[in-house]
């Protein structure tokens, strides 16, 4: 795959809770730079990299309910849209996972439902966290963001004890095939793994590595 | 000492179900806590399941990064308060704080205190992630913005509370706000010294332990 079509794939990313406004410039700067496709950010740092995008193609990717999933669905609507109002483009949103572990799944159905129909024709990728699931939880988890025309299946916040797995992508693609798209994320740090999860299905890479996956092709090939 | 009335019996992990809101409550019922520390999404639940005790419900806006829009997480303090929350701990902007960008630290304190009217308002400044210089400043923010109490952690950074740093916050706080000690207080000894360090609250998942421990140690 050539440099041009992998920085396409890549969300870099800058959710650490001690975000400056600094880091939020850097990853502006540099995801012009690199033409990545979007920055993920928190929603507090919408408006700041709005102006800072305003003049390329880069899209501003947001996380709501993030990282824990379970504020209230109302709570997840409001700050969804609040987030679109101040100019973000995709909405990462987290599934509420203890409903998925209560057996609610129309409530976690749900959930996603009311942020999907809050954000309009806005991407929605919803952020499974597969290091908390069992591979009968992913499955089901999948079929709930389906039935609720999410638009991405994200494996992984970053802040739990996992992050995403080859298995678990082509498990996802296994069970949604061409109905939702794939973003992995968590852990992706160089170039060969990068490549190796767009080989198992997934069509985003969320990256706070996303310069080193770029620019250290030749040096991250010898680890393997 | 009756330390069961400081702990806040905490569960805020995003595998919480319903049946572990069942027993968090069953059990802070049982050991007179003060209060239940949840996730804001399980406050309806945990209000009617304490409605005929004394315990209180305490919910988390903007937890644990606190890096999410102000008006967010004034959406999330009002409708926890209108679920029946009885007290808010909020995570502070730390990314602001870090930004030097004091003013909009404040505002985003200010903005829910006012929200919740008169609801005890708790600011977590995340200690780990702060200089002593900042713990200092994160402080008398929160003393401006009115909030009620500091609280040092969210137990989901590299780590928790920590002696010195509630030492610190009481000298900065000069009676003016109270502290709420959380993050890694698992025994009944380490409970005891963040109270006489100054914690007016100890935030914990582990308070049976800590009280279990602490019959024990009185009464031997």
């Amino acid at each position: 795959m050539s440099i041009k079509t992998l920085n396409q794939y890549i969300d870099h990313t800058q959710l650490a809770s001690n975000t400056k406004f600094s880091d939020i410039k850097r990853i502006c700067n540099e995801a012009i730079l690199y033409n990545f496709y979007a920055v993920c950010i928190p929603s507090y740092y919408i408006n700041e990299a709005k102006k800072l995008l305003s003049h390329s193609h880069v899209k501003i990717c947001t996380v709501i309910g993030f990282p824990l999933g379970n504020t209230p669905t109302a709570v997840k609507t409001f700050e969804a849209k609040q987030a679109i109002e101040d100019g973000a483009d995709e909405i990462d949103m987290v599934l509420n996972i203890g409903l998925l572990k209560s057996g609610k799944l129309l409530e976690a159905t749900q959930d996603i439902k009311s942020v999907k129909n809050a954000i309009g024709n806005h991407v929605l990728k919803v952020i499974i966290e597969i290091s908390e699931l069992t591979d009968t939880e992913i499955v089901q988890a999948c079929n709930i963001c389906l039935e609720a025309n999410a638009d991405f299946i994200k494996t992984s916040t970053g802040f739990s004890k996992g992050n995403a797995t080859i298995n678990a992508v082509k498990l996802i693609k296994k069970t949604v095939k061409n109905n939702a798209k794939i973003k992995a994320s968590g852990g992706i740090r160089d170039y060969n793994t990068a490549l190796d999860f767009i080989k198992a299905g997934a069509n985003r890479i969320g990256t706070s590595s996303g310069v080193a996956i770029i620019t250290n092709k030749e040096n991250t090939t010898h680890n393997y | 000492m009756k330390i069961n009335s400081y702990i806040d019996h905490t569960l805020l992990s995003p595998t919480t179900s319903k049946k572990d809101i069942y027993t968090l409550c069953e059990e802070a019922i049982e050991h007179r806590f003060f209060s239940v520390c949840i996730n804001s999404s399980y406050v309806p639940l945990a209000k009617q399941l304490l409605s005929r005790s004394n315990v209180k419900v305490c919910a988390t806006v903007g937890f644990p990064l606190g890096a999410m829009s102000t008006e967010a997480k004034v959406s999330e303090a009002k409708k926890a308060i209108e679920d029946g929350a009885d007290e808010i701990d909020m995570v502070m902007n730390i990314g602001m704080m870090k930004s030097n960008n004091f003013v909009s630290v404040y505002k985003d304190i200010r903005d829910i205190k006012l929200a919740i009217n008169n609801k005890p308002l708790k600011v977590i400044i995340e200690i780990s992630e702060l200089s002593k210089n900042e713990i200092i400043k994160a402080c008398q923010i929160c003393i401006d913005a009115k909030a009620d109490f500091i609280k040092t952690s969210t137990g989901f950074s590299k780590s928790g509370a920590t002696l010195t740093a509630v030492k610190m916050i009481k000298k900065t706080a000069k009676g003016k706000i109270k502290i709420k000690a959380s993050g890694g207080i698992k025994d009944y000894e380490t409970a005891l010294k963040y109270i006489e360090s100054g914690a007016d609250r100890i935030g914990t998942s582990s308070g049976i332990n800590i009280i279990s421990e602490g019959t024990i140690l009185e009464a031997s």
